[in-house]
């Protein structure tokens, strides 16, 4: 008998994931690849390897797509389900580990919290002003110390005595951190230090003002760093645990949210990997919005266009389309 | 015939009604700006100073659109419309940062409205705009009389769920089939009604089949019931509105199934109310989110959370209808009759 799959791919400003699950939530593979800035290739390499990791006779029986790229994911792939990220994070968490009340996700450039209550979400918030608490800038400045990004959690724990790092903004984290360098601290202290800042500028700008309760469910990139998981343990006095799929918890929200389709799944097959995909920004010049219209094309057929303020480029909009 | 401007941001939201009968019953052409799009953001963003609010930048946009169009451009500076409470000061400002921006500016028309003073303000800026309009004293009282009623006359429209836009030029919207929500969109009205400040939020509601409400379309009382027990009245006539609203909607919560609040980024009133009403939403536990503009284009992360807070409203009226609140199976009563 053919075995029965979902697909869910979430494309973030940083990463693309993309996870396969059986009939019965059973996770079979998970990728995580750079974006790159270039979502269309990412996503067209994730089919390609997701492909790999299945049964070679599975049906995919349903596709969703989440994430900032999410209607280009769906565009591609002709998705069956369009998310946002909220609530797929909160799928996969509820599923992963029953019973959460407070999800932390931090992510490349956006970072959330959601509050759940018996299995539904109460309140969420995002980042607003400012990316200082995210991947991206935890990225830069392990690259700007010369540290690998996977080690600087660790190097964060060894650290003695953690110098105190203005957080507020990444501009000035960064200038207070050279400056901490230049004084004599040990890379380990700054590091800590950067980390502490990073969370105290995450409960105070995204968690601002929200009751966070056990069991505290973190996720996202970022949650690979155990230091900033020990920041967030000593800050909130609570367990805070990392689920096994950390890093592609939105994309399996997307596999789970998939499974709620009745109809015969739109997916356009493994063959769109290597199909020829074109995005064109068109700038619209009917009214004075100027809107930056994106039209977009399968192996030369024109098959979705977004970004249009007043809706005339959408009527054509085939996402879902065999 | 004297051509006037009347650039459709801030003020206009409110008082457009009762100045358009005023000036057309002067005997003046009254040109409208048209509805804020890129292109006047960006020529008010150009044109003025960093500090004041993405609002103030707009209503900017729309005089210097106006400009080569009309023979004045109608920017009157409302300090103050009832007794002890202002308008914002970024908004009296604006007459003088047309004025003194160095750019080539139309004539303004911008007579001062101070009724903290009393009612002898109105006389002086009547007689302000008839002497820069040349016209005598008796067609000037007959047209501000004749126009205090305008904006009574649009009043029901409100109330029946339209937008001002809507209102006052007589179009409507056809009722997505199927609503299943009410969401409450409170903010100043020069905030919630722009299609480029809101990010068209209140068409994306309604394309989602969320039915809007905002605190134009409140009737006074229900605002004052909002009103009611805060330990200290407010000074600001706009902010007071959006909290009056807000509470109100707390305070009776199955008038709609959730708020949300809209500001601008930098607004030193709404960063006081809209927490106000935060906090107030949180300890009834009311679904709330207050979102935060500027001067984006970007779409994305308002849909991303507009989206969200739609899933998280129908997750808590489902989950509502089976369990209360507080964690208790809900106690149904058994039917006596």
């Amino acid at each position: 008998m053919q075995s029965k799959v979902y697909l869910g791919i979430d494309v973030g400003s940083v990463s693309t994931n993309v996870v396969a699950s059986n009939a019965s939530g059973e996770v079979l593979g998970t990728l995580y690849l750079k974006t790159q800035g270039q979502p269309i290739l990412a996503i067209q390499q994730g089919i390609k390897e997701i492909s790999a990791l299945i049964p070679q006779d599975a049906e995919i029986v349903g596709v969703g797509t989440t994430g900032s790229g999410r209607m280009l994911a769906a565009a591609i792939v002709g998705a069956d389900v369009v998310k946002n990220e909220i609530t797929a994070h909160a799928t996969a968490t509820l599923r992963c580990v029953p019973g959460t009340r407070t999800i932390l996700e931090i992510g490349g450039q956006d970072s959330k919290i959601i509050i759940l209550n018996h299995g539904v979400v109460t309140d969420f918030a995002m980042n607003t002003v400012c990316a200082a608490g995210t991947g991206s800038f935890l990225d830069r400045q392990a690259s700007r110390l010369g540290i690998p990004i996977e080690e600087l959690g660790q190097l964060a724990l060894n650290a003695k005595t953690p110098t105190r790092i203005a957080g507020r903004c990444a501009v000035f984290a960064e200038s207070d951190m050279v400056h901490k360098q230049q004084v004599g601290h040990s890379t380990s202290d700054i590091v800590a230090g950067l980390c502490e800042a990073l969370v105290r500028n995450y409960l105070n700008n995204v968690a601002k003002g929200k009751g966070i309760v056990s069991p505290v469910v973190f996720q996202g990139g970022v949650a690979a760093n155990v230091g900033i998981r020990r920041a967030f343990e000593e800050a909130l006095g609570l367990p805070v645990h990392v689920p096994e799929h950390y890093s592609v918890m939105g994309a399996l929200g997307a596999c789970y949210l998939a499974e709620q389709i009745k109809t015969v799944s739109t997916f356009r097959g493994f063959d769109v990997a290597d199909a020829d995909c074109q995005a064109t920004g068109v700038s619209c010049t009917g009214c004075g919005n100027n809107c930056e219209v994106v039209q977009f094309s399968l192996n030369g057929e024109i098959v979705a266009f977004w970004g249009d303020r007043c809706g005339k480029y959408g009527h054509n909009r085939v996402v879902a389309s065999n | 015939m004297v051509t006037i401007g009347v650039p459709r941001a801030l003020l206009y939201y409110i008082y457009f009604p009762m100045w358009q009968r005023f000036l057309t019953d002067l005997g003046c052409k009254v040109v409208l700006s048209p509805p804020t799009n890129e292109r006047i953001l960006n020529l008010g963003t150009q044109a003025t100073v960093d500090e004041v609010c993405a609002p103030v930048k707009v209503a900017f946009g729309h005089v210097l659109d106006l400009a080569d169009k009309v023979d004045y451009v109608f920017v009157p500076r409302l300090v103050s419309v009832e007794p002890r409470a202002y308008i914002c000061p970024k908004l009296m400002g604006l007459p003088d940062m047309v004025k003194h921006s160095g750019n080539k500016m139309p004539e303004l028309l911008s007579p001062d409205v101070d009724l903290s003073r009393g009612k002898m303000s109105i006389a002086r800026a009547l007689s302000e705009a008839r002497h820069t309009l040349g016209k005598s004293v008796w067609p000037t009282l007959r047209a501000f009389y004749l126009s205090l009623g305008e904006n009574h006359k649009v009043e029901q429209r409100l109330m029946s769920g339209l937008t001002p836009e809507e209102a006052f030029h007589g179009t409507a919207w056809r009722r997505t089939p199927g609503v299943r929500m009410k969401v409450a969109v409170l903010g100043h009205p020069y905030n919630v009604y722009d299609p480029v400040l809101s990010m068209s939020l209140i068409e994306q509601l309604r394309r989602s089949g969320v039915d809007v409400v905002t605190a134009e379309m409140l009737p006074q009382h229900k605002i004052d019931v909002g009103l009611q027990g805060l330990s200290k009245e407010l000074f600001w006539t706009l902010s007071k509105k959006v909290l009056g609203a807000g509470l109100y909607f707390v305070k009776t919560p199955r008038e709609v199934d959730g708020i949300i609040v809209l500001s601008s980024f930098g607004c030193g009133l709404e960063s006081l109310i809209a927490d106000l009403l935060e906090r107030n939403a949180r300890r009834s536990e009311f679904p709330f989110m207050h979102l935060i503009g500027d001067e984006h284009s970007g779409e994305a992360g308002v849909v991303t959370r507009v989206e969200a807070f739609i899933d998280m409203v129908k997750g808590r009226s489902e989950h509502a209808s089976n369990i209360s609140s507080h964690g208790n199976l809900q106690h149904r009563p058994t039917s006596t009759t």
